[in-house]
């Protein structure tokens, strides 16, 4: 028996009844409607209006023990490079981006990550950290600063295509990955927290899939050179990956099965190697 | 320009895909990531005791659930507006729809 509560309730078996279905807009439409700022305006309405920095007011800070705290504030630290590398990376590419459309999507994405970023800092100083930009700079990862200076170079080069695989695709689809498990055992304030941003996440991961397949079926001859992007950066990622998880006490099986969700989307872009 | 993912059935269409289409009436499950008017198609997968029923399909992008007004069957296309993908739906290995990406 499905379930009809979630489906919602069937109605009659009579077709052609000329009530409006979403799915049946021509798809320029829908492209059109998605990649505008009323879009993202309307959207983000809906989970940040009652929000204060990226949170619900009425849940407290909660007293963390001191090796939790310290472990948190580390993997927020690097949390802070991965977004200043997004927030960066997407004010950049809008210079290059190849039509009005993703230009306008990447100016709501850049919103995103300076949000990101504003809220993460807030975080740390909610936990005690007074200077927090010091801080980041004292505990960033190593793989993690080693990437963003990579993907500012594709950016830096006007090499559209890597920069978007580089950002949309591996470090969203990292950040996407890592922030939904932690959100799974986070303190209720960090919690609400990534839940927020994890909505975000998911519009940066769709337009940078996306983008690159419609751009592979035109020139499949870019498959070449994405593939030796992903070569070069993956070790960087999963190595980052590591890193936080066991930060956030993760499991080995819980570890390789995000590490697994952390390559699909490349695998459907044909990237699985 | 030419959608290459017209809405048409599946060459394997079986007899079931032949009968009228169950329609059905979509609530807001409080799904808040798109604009008001859109947010009744979606909802969250509530983890191990969900069930899709047959109007609906996971996108493999953002794994939300995308729901239709009418019963999903392999050919037809779906939007993930939560992550701007355009699906396509098809009959997966076990027998159950899926939705792939439609580039």
């Amino acid at each position: 028996m499905q379930n009809k509560r979630l489906s919602g309730h069937p109605k009659s078996a009579e077709p052609g009844e000329g009530r409006f279905d979403l799915h049946d807009l021509p798809p320029e439409v829908f492209y059109d409607q998605v990649h505008s700022f009323e879009f993202w305006f309307q959207a983000v309405q809906g989970y940040l209006s009652n929000k204060v920095y990226g949170v619900d007011p009425n849940i407290a800070p909660p007293d963390l023990p001191d090796l939790d705290r310290d472990r948190l504030i580390t993997v927020l630290c690097n949390y802070c490079v991965g977004e200043t590398a997004a927030l960066e990376g997407s004010s950049g590419l809008i210079g290059i981006a190849p039509n009005r459309q993703t230009k306008i999507f990447l100016s709501t994405q850049v919103v995103d990550e300076g949000r990101h970023l504003e809220v993460f800092l807030h975080r740390l100083q909610l936990l005690g950290v007074a200077d927090p930009e010091s801080e980041v700079e004292r505990r960033a990862s190593r793989s993690l600063m080693l990437f963003k200076r990579r993907l500012l170079e594709l950016v830096n080069g006007k090499d559209w295509e890597a920069a978007i695989f580089a950002q949309n695709v591996i470090l969203e689809s990292l950040e996407f990955t890592v922030f939904q498990s932690h959100a799974r055992e986070a303190d209720p304030l960090t919690r609400d927290l990534l839940l927020g941003i994890v909505k975000d996440e998911r519009r940066h991961i769709g337009f940078g899939e996306n983008e690159l397949g419609r751009r592979l079926q035109l020139a499949p001859h870019i498959r070449a050179r994405l593939g030796q992007v992903k070569r070069e950066l993956d070790h960087l990622v999963l190595d980052t990956l590591e890193e936080t998880l066991l930060e956030l006490g993760a499991d080995s099986s819980e570890r390789e099965k995000l590490g697994r969700a952390y390559l699909e989307a490349a695998a459907r872009l044909g990237l699985g190697t | 320009m030419t959608d290459p993912f017209p809405q048409e059935a599946d060459p394997t269409t079986s007899e079931a895909d032949t009968r009228p289409r169950q329609r059905f009436e979509l609530e807001d499950t409080g799904f808040d990531e798109v604009p008001p008017r859109f947010r009744k198609f979606y909802r969250r997968w509530r983890g191990p005791g969900d069930q899709l029923g047959p109007n609906e399909v996971i996108c493999p992008v953002c794994k939300v659930v995308i729901r239709s007004t009418r019963e999903l069957r392999p050919g037809d296309r779906v939007y993930c507006m939560p992550c701007m993908s355009r699906l396509i739906v098809v009959r997966g290995e076990d027998g159950r729809l899926e939705a792939r990406v439609a580039y």
